[in-house]
């Protein structure tokens, strides 16, 4: 019978999930994925984590629990760094630690690390010892590995041309309301695990389409244009998602179709609450585009969240129609 | 046309429950301003009463209802409103009739507090306070309560402060435990309440008014600008001069009572209001945790003599879409 892996869907699992797929798929395993984000899983992966993590972390935990009864292996690769040169959050390193100390009963845990702060070819390696859990034979890690890049490519280029990756990955998406007023577009800044996860941002992108919003994510930015602008900063952004978010939020301020941005940010993140100022900063000095802030945490009350996103979207359009000498407000 | 008709406007706070009734000319009839009282329901009906008492409202043709605030779908399904908008357009639209030409708008209320920022007739740029209430009108409401001083004389009591004493602003629970250390060394309560104002002020302007230009005229709203201690402090920190509109405190009803008047005149249909008689009806919320799946939405349902005439809080909708047929929740 087919080794069975859980795949907890929280953190990278937004960002990797078509790469492991395939990859264990080709080596003959059965994949399991956590449950959709749920009331359950927030409140078990709430109750479960130490107090200081951030919410996105927290949910990992829920995931997790959702997933252990049910799977043979547990999947959470011990992540150092994505990218020569460059670091991600200390939480993804320590990940497999603070599960495997906190939670009892765990299947085994596949953590091998994923560290390409050296070399991109790491990431092979890492493969290799993923690997090995179901298979002897390099040459069918190699393939598989192989295939699993395709994915990855398809996927990514997929979401170049502009599906967002939400779309490809979740069941809940809803459609851009075209009878509502005029399309407004809007940049929205935030990690995948926030954008993406539809129970965690209180539907975000679902309101925002039902108001006639069209979306656009740095995912979809192309990877040259976000290191060009990159090259505004002073001096260089190691880490991975800030260079991916002011290269992409340089790129898009100077975007004459965009019509707003917004930063989707976690309370308590570390790497955001830098990143957002930074951002926030040179577009209000550069740029006279709308900007906001927008902080989730554990609310369930979503009256907070409706009322900014609305009144973002009502701004918009109201100086929107000013520019066009039509006087209306609402 | 040829009969006068009027529009009203109702604001559905955390604190405050307000309603306003103008006429054509946008002038006001009618301002009533009620404790919500954490029962919304309740002080609808008693604004409701109030009106019908002072006003012979046999004789008030409303053309249009608006709601606002955080309660403002409740208050919409409750007495059929034409328009439902968030509380940082009607704040803006208001302060604009009562003072043409505003630039900034300075708004605290009970659980929120924001900064409007106009240019040209238009909302160039707002920020709400992000996820803790630190600095609005319920934590004054809870340090009057706590010094035993009606709230409507708090703000006197800083104005008589003789010597200045540095009170924590950041956070609800540090200034609290702060103003206590302070009486217990035997500061003069005039002195720490001005503290408390200032303290208030500076984080207003530290966190919301960040990266925001504030020009002149200046315009302060909400419950709090009631407060003389707050406008003292707050121009103290601008050095400028802050207007207190006359409706101050119920600026979000008038607004929406505006936005109301504008759209009824531009549809030309008739109101959705179902009577000032309406909240004589038996009015029953009922929370629920829907079972169905592992969501576990909390679903309300508001009933009005036992008809159920709206639900929310689903995500899925299958409560929310009312199609008659629906089962009862729980």
């Amino acid at each position: 019978m087919a080794k069975k892996v859980g795949i907890p869907r929280g953190l990278f699992y937004y960002q990797y999930y078509p790469l492991w797929k395939t990859f264990f798929e080709e080596l003959g395993a059965e994949i399991v994925v956590s449950d959709f984000t749920n009331k359950q899983i927030l409140d078990s992966g709430v109750k479960s984590c130490v107090d200081e993590a951030c919410l996105p972390v927290k949910l990992f935990y829920g995931h997790v629990l959702n997933l252990k009864d049910k799977v043979d292996y547990l999947f959470i690769p011990r992540f150092t760094s994505i990218s020569k040169g460059e670091y991600i959050c200390p939480k993804f390193g320590g990940l497999p630690d603070m599960i495997r100390h906190s939670l009892k009963e765990l299947p085994e845990i596949i953590d091998t690390e994923v560290n390409l702060r050296k070399s991109k070819k790491n990431a092979f390696k890492a493969a290799v010892d993923v690997g090995n859990y179901f298979s002897s034979d390099r040459h069918v890690i190699k393939s598989a590995y192989q295939k699993a890049l395709n994915s990855y490519r398809e996927f990514r280029s997929n979401v170049r041309k502009g599906v967002l990756p939400g779309d490809i990955l979740s069941k809940r998406r809803g459609v851009l309301n075209k009878s509502s007023d005029e399309t407004v577009n809007i940049a929205i800044i935030g990690h995948v695990y926030n954008l993406y996860d539809n129970y965690m941002n209180m539907d975000m992108i679902y309101k925002l389409r039902s108001m006639g919003v069209n979306i656009t994510t740095i995912e979809m930015l192309d990877g040259k244009v976000i290191d060009e602008k990159n090259q505004m900063l002073p001096k260089k952004m190691f880490w991975n998602f800030g260079r991916k978010a002011v290269g992409g939020a340089f790129h898009i301020m100077e975007r004459e179709d965009i019509d707003g941005i917004i930063y989707l940010m976690s309370f308590g993140c570390g790497v955001d609450s830098f990143v957002c100022d930074l951002i926030e900063r040179k577009v209000r000095n550069t740029k006279d585009i709308p900007f906001t802030v927008l902080t989730i945490d554990e609310h369930s009350g979503e009256a907070g969240m409706n009322t900014r996103l609305e009144a973002f979207i009502d701004m918009i359009r109201w100086r929107n129609r000013n520019e066009a000498d039509v006087p209306a407000y609402g | 046309m040829g009969e006068t008709g009027y529009y009203l406007g109702i604001d559905v706070g955390s604190v405050s429950t307000n309603l306003v009734i103008i006429d054509e000319e946008d002038k006001v009839l009618e301002k009533l301003y009620i404790r919500t009282s954490g029962q919304p329901i309740n002080a609808l009906r008693n604004g409701m009463k109030t009106l019908t008492n002072r006003l012979n409202t046999n004789n008030i043709h409303i053309k249009g209802v608006g709601t606002t605030g955080s309660g403002r779908q409740l208050a919409s399904v409750i007495l059929g409103a034409d328009i439902v908008k968030n509380e940082i357009t009607t704040h803006a639209v208001a302060a604009q009739k009562m003072v043409p030409g505003v630039k900034t708008i300075l708004e605290i209320g009970g659980q929120d507090s924001k900064i409007i920022v106009l240019r040209n007739g238009v909302i160039y740029d707002f920020a709400m306070n992000t996820v803790c209430a630190a600095g609005t009108g319920s934590f004054l409401d809870r340090q009057a309560s706590r010094l035993e001083i009606p709230i409507e004389e708090f703000g006197g009591y800083a104005l008589r402060s003789t010597s200045p004493v540095r009170i924590a602003g950041r956070c609800a629970v540090f200034a609290e435990s702060d103003m206590i250390h302070k009486q217990q060394t035997g500061h003069s309560t005039e002195d720490i309440i001005n503290g408390l104002c200032e303290a208030l002020v500076r984080n207003y302007l530290n966190n919301l008014a960040k990266s925001k230009e504030i020009l002149e005229p200046i315009v302060f709203q909400g419950g709090v600008a009631a407060n003389v201690g707050i406008v003292a402090a707050f121009e103290r920190a601008l050095g400028k001069k802050i207007v207190i509109p006359k409706y101050h405190d119920v600026m979000g009803a008038f607004g929406a009572a505006l936005i109301a008047k504008e759209e009824m005149t531009r549809k030309n249909t008739k109101s959705n209001f179902y009577g000032f008689g309406t909240t004589e009806n038996e009015y029953k919320a009922k929370s629920v945790e829907c079972q169905d799946c592992s969501n576990m939405c909390e679903v309300i349902e508001i009933s009005a003599n036992s008809e159920v005439i709206a639900r929310w809080g689903d995500r899925c909708g299958k409560w929310s879409e009312l199609d008659g047929s629906s089962e009862q929740v729980g």
